[in-house]
């Protein structure tokens, strides 16, 4: 394949892959054919790169670091059900602080505190699975996570413990 | 020894199924001693008959070597070696075990029509 060519596939590909294979990647199709195959692989392979990114084959991210482990889905689920029931209550006080300008509990539970009841109780066994499975394998990591998760789930709750709702 | 009287034998030669799993053919052809892309690709077609694409190449060692199953070696001009990690012999290990139990059990099955 001439150089041009084996640059211009190249160039298909996501910078921070590029940055890392670039060299070794145009070496290896210039000394190959230029043919329909090799093309269609190599054109391919780069929207596979830009949609499933290796990032670069970065040997330093840690499949265990932190942000790893948060964008783990038992890990954020339950960080975002507690954030979306904090949200709800939020919202609910504040129309109810515009309309009325005073809060108070409600007797008949409506549909908000049944779904905030139903985000805060289901969230229960996905954090207890994120605990069993990753605890043995990166204690320091899995500790914060909880903690984190932890925390989002005392927020969600401190209005309706404070405010009496 | 035919045991698929079935299956018409000029077919299969036509045919003849290669072995299409990229990072594992990367893993056992590093098996062998550190390789740079080109080697890697003779190598593999030695094999098993796959030819693997310039860019599917590059889409398992980017993914080996997120892995820590394969690890680069100084580049030599253009071209950069790659040799496999303790991990990634383990991992290759495994995997060829499982793939013999399943050609076992394929076999014995195959004898048995």
């Amino acid at each position: 394949m001439t150089p041009r060519l084996a640059r211009w596939l190249t160039r298909l590909y996501p910078p921070a892959w590029r940055e890392r294979y670039a060299e070794e990647f145009e070496a290896l199709l210039e000394a190959g054919p230029s043919d329909l195959r090799t093309l269609a692989n190599s054109i391919f392979s780069a929207l596979h790169e830009h949609i499933s990114p290796t990032h670069g084959g970065n040997m330093d991210q840690d499949p265990n670091s932190f942000n790893a482990m948060l964008r783990r889905p038992s890990a954020w689920l339950p960080l975002g059900m507690s954030l979306t029931a904090l949200t709800m209550v939020l919202v609910s006080l504040a129309i109810g602080l515009a309309h009325g300008g005073k809060v108070t509990r409600d007797p008949d539970e409506g549909s908000i505190a049944h779904l905030w009841q139903l985000l805060m109780t289901v969230q229960m066994p996905i954090v207890l699975f994120f605990a069993i499975k990753w605890l043995r394998r990166a204690p320091g990591q899995t500790l914060r996570v909880l903690g984190l998760q932890a925390c989002a789930w005392l927020a969600s709750c401190a209005p309706i413990y404070f405010l009496h709702l | 020894m035919r045991s698929t009287p079935n299956v018409d034998e000029a077919e299969a030669d036509q045919h003849p199924g290669h072995y299409s799993d990229p990072p594992l053919l990367v893993l056992a052809s590093l098996a062998g001693g550190p390789k740079h892309g080109h080697a890697m690709i003779q190598d593999i077609a030695g094999m098993c008959g796959a030819r693997l694409g310039p860019g599917t190449l590059y889409g398992a060692i980017g993914r080996l070597e997120q892995l820590a199953w394969i690890e680069p070696l100084p580049a030599e001009q253009r071209r950069r070696p790659y040799r496999i990690t303790a991990a990634g012999l383990r991992v290759l290990r495994a995997r060829l075990a499982t793939l013999q139990q399943f050609t076992q059990a394929g076999h014995g099955r195959l004898e048995a029509l």
